[in-house]
């Protein structure tokens, strides 16, 4: 037995070493401090940004009102009622030119025109019509104003025939006009009311989707560089060195615990960086700990997988990215889940990412509790657990030292 | 005789310079017993070590053994076994049958202790080039739980030893060819290893680097410790091991000192032309002639053993005439590894 071999329990465990070697190489790669910590803040912020308008909509409309009478004030009042302050700003044009120009160029999403005569169209036959200007870059706000004149207009209608039934059963004006009366009853409902649809008990911020999604997006190159990593070691001779020196059971439990570090590491720093910044919502420590740690050691049962099947560095390389995109597009890392086709929601529950993306929006939406992450933890584990069993299967053919 | 009795007899054998500044190991000494003893039990013992790969058996009954303090040359062709042996002593791979035992203790891939008495100095440099000296070493020291103290006296030591302590902080990325290999043969000797098995260290080496790095084994072989150098260079075995065992096609065909391998040879004579045209049908013409035990046919040259060389001259001569082949040149050589190499396999180990 060699002098230098001795009181083995008082040194390092070759696993941890191997782990802190990985460790340090990576941390001294840019390439990895950009793929882990840099780019998921990055793409992560302008995508928030990016779909920030559809976390909570509001529009500035412009709106003329050339009637200046009872109907034109009512509808100016419905588009200024508390329920609509939320959604609708109202900016008060001279008229149809300087409103065009306003939508034109941008300076509010959509216009509206009450024509002169608005009001005295409701007591004659001649029809006025309300006019909504929009702007193609905004068609969402032309829809909703549409929206908003068509169901004004269709009250009108509905009270114009309450009112003209009830005279002809016998009612008395009591010396108001039928149009005092539709406008009086126009003012008793609003022509359109906004409700909070969303089943959580708090709406998901964008920043709260993609901050995870993105987080997760690039911890899957993790697959890559680690696979590659393994078939260039076993090239160079330094796996067959350490494969001399200690088993291979620590060398593997090494190099998945690097993995695991370093995914912990750069998810968590998303976490922290995207709350404090951004103010990005990952449903509290403990809960987002679990899901961070289940992501993770899925991650590293994708590398073992990847290692297993590839024979070579550069089919490493095509395997993972294969595996990263594929994951990443069945599990919404770049659009809402929610908003996707019927298959696609289902596809997502196939992967690990999908699971995740799922508990991290409903602790963002819900309770920050242990409970809302049951059952993601469940999907990423069950996922987990197949990946590990094609990887033993697959073990006889893994390129060892 | 024992191991090392007749290192001096070859015609490229130097004296073994153990200090002096262009050794690769220079002042600390390795271990502490210099000299090989017979009558101690071998360090490394090999027993019909057989190894399979599909149908093609790589390694078919080879067994040697190394006795501490001696340098064992494992000679063949690319091919050979070479690796795969070094791979199962190493316990990197392991045997369908036979055993390998460092010290009296059997190596297998699942007991990592024991190889700690081995250290392994791969074909490749196999370094990690963003760490610097001194992190590789202390990586692969740790690796086999060195304690801190002691591994930081032995970086030192080693560093020392090829001449590297000035670029111990510098990245290995930074060094050159030259350095790499003397600090990848480092990083085999940072645990004080018992057995230095080296795998062709010096393919695709410079001259002056494999001058180095052949002195710096002489070296640690004088000074006690055991080590197997496989090569298919044949001057490189005869400069530098005791004993030599010669592989080809998996099979350990002969061993020895030179002096007995070259006296397998007897009355056999090597004999080399050099010579323009068909020399390959001129070499199939010549293994059917009496007294031919090998023939091969390279470019311009045919390199043949053969009894009694001198009486088949004439005949050689004729052959030759009759291929259309001119002989510019004939050569008797004094018979070294190549002609053992020749007369026990039939090829020539450039093969």
């Amino acid at each position: 037995m060699s002098r230098a071999v001795h009181e083995r329990s008082r040194t390092v465990p070759p696993a941890l070493l191997i782990a802190g070697k990985d460790l340090r190489l990576r941390f001294r790669d840019r390439s990895a401090i950009m793929l882990g910590f840099v780019a998921p803040i990055a793409i992560a912020t302008v995508m928030s940004f990016a779909f920030k308008s559809s976390e909570n909509f509001h529009m500035t409309v412009a709106v003329v009102d050339a009637d200046g009478s009872t109907l034109g004030k009512a509808l100016v009042q419905a588009l200024r009622s508390d329920e609509l302050e939320d959604v609708i700003t109202v900016r008060t044009a001279a008229d149809e030119t300087t409103a065009a120009k306003q939508v034109r160029d941008g300076d509010v999403a959509a216009g509206l025109v009450i024509p002169d005569g608005f009001t005295a169209s409701m007591t004659g036959n001649d029809p006025v019509s309300l006019r909504v200007l929009t702007n193609v870059d905004t068609p969402l706000a032309g829809q909703v104003t549409q929206s908003i004149a068509a169901a004004f207009a269709a009250q009108i209608d509905a009270d114009r025939l309450s009112v003209t039934t009830a005279i002809d059963g016998g009612a008395t004006a009591g010396g108001s006009t039928l149009g005092d009366l539709v406008a009086r009853a126009a003012r008793e409902r609003l022509p359109i009311s906004v409700t909070d649809r969303s089943t959580g008990a708090r709406p998901l911020k964008a920043v709260s989707y993609f901050a995870p999604a993105m987080g997760i997006f690039f911890l899957f190159f993790a697959i890559s560089f680690t696979a590659r990593g393994w078939f260039l070691e076993a090239r160079e001779g330094t796996l067959q060195r350490m494969a001399a020196a200690t088993s291979l059971r620590q060398i593997l439990i090494g190099k998945a615990l690097s993995v695991f570090v370093y995914g912990a590491a750069s998810l968590t720093t998303m976490a922290v960086v995207t709350t404090v910044v951004f103010g990005a919502d990952w449903g509290g420590v403990g809960p987002a700990a679990v899901l961070i740690g289940a992501m993770v050691f899925a991650v590293v049962c994708l590398t073992a997988l990847v290692i297993a099947v590839a024979r070579t560095e550069r089919q490493a390389e095509g395997l993972a990215a294969i595996v990263v995109f594929g994951l990443a597009l069945l599990g919404g890392n770049f659009v809402f889940v929610s908003s996707a086709p019927p298959l696609l929601r289902k596809l997502a529950l196939f992967t690990p990412n999908g699971w995740a993306i799922r508990g991290f929006v409903d602790l963002a939406t819900g309770p920050h509790t242990m409970a809302a992450v049951w059952q993601p933890l469940a999907g990423i584990m069950a996922f987990s657990a197949v990946v590990m069993a094609l990887t033993a299967g697959l073990s006889k053919r893994m390129v060892l030292p | 005789m024992g191991p090392g009795a007749d290192r001096a007899e070859g015609p490229n054998i130097a004296p073994v310079p153990i200090t002096g500044p262009s050794t690769l190991v220079s002042t600390p000494s390795i271990v502490e017993d210099p000299s090989v003893d017979e009558s101690l039990p071998p360090l490394l013992s090999c027993d019909g070590l057989v190894r399979r790969f599909g149908e093609r058996v790589a390694v078919d009954d080879v067994g040697f053994s190394i006795a501490p303090g001696e340098t064992y040359g494992l000679l063949g062709p690319n091919g050979a076994g070479k690796t795969t042996t070094i791979r199962m002593i190493c316990g990197l791979l392991d045997a369908d049958a036979g055993r390998v035992t460092v010290d009296g203790r059997a190596i297998d891939r699942h007991h990592a202790a024991e190889r700690s008495a081995i250290g392994f100095v791969p074909q490749d440099v196999a370094l990690y080039p963003d760490l610097s000296a001194a992190e590789n070493l202390r990586f692969f020291g740790r690796l086999y739980r060195m304690r801190h103290d002691e591994l930081e006296r032995r970086v030192a030591e080693v560093l020392e030893l090829v001449q590297l302590d000035d670029r111990a902080d510098d990245h290995v990325e930074s060094f050159s060819g030259g350095m790499k290999r003397r600090l990848n043969i480092g990083v085999g000797l940072v645990h004080r290893p018992r057995l230095l098995v080296l795998d062709e260290p010096t393919v695709g080496v410079d001259p002056q680097s494999r001058h180095a790095i052949l002195e710096s084994v002489q070296a640690l072989g004088v000074q006690g410790m055991a080590v197997l150098y496989t090569t298919h260079y044949m001057e490189e075995a005869e400069r530098i091991c005791d004993r030599v065992g010669i592989i080809d096609r998996g099979r350990l065909v002969a061993e020895g000192t030179r002096r007995e391998l070259v006296a397998q040879l007897a009355e056999q004579d090597h004999i080399r032309i050099n010579a323009t045209g068909d020399l390959v049908h001129l070499a199939e013409a010549l293994r059917s002639r009496p007294g031919v035990v090998g023939v091969v046919a390279g470019d311009d040259n045919l390199d043949i053993v053969v009894s009694e060389g001198r009486r088949f001259l004439p005949r050689l001569i004729e052959a030759a005439e009759q291929h259309d082949v001119t002989v510019n040149s004939i050569e008797v050589i004094e018979p070294d590894l190549e002609s053992v190499f020749l007369h026990v396999t039939g090829t020539a180990l450039r093969e």
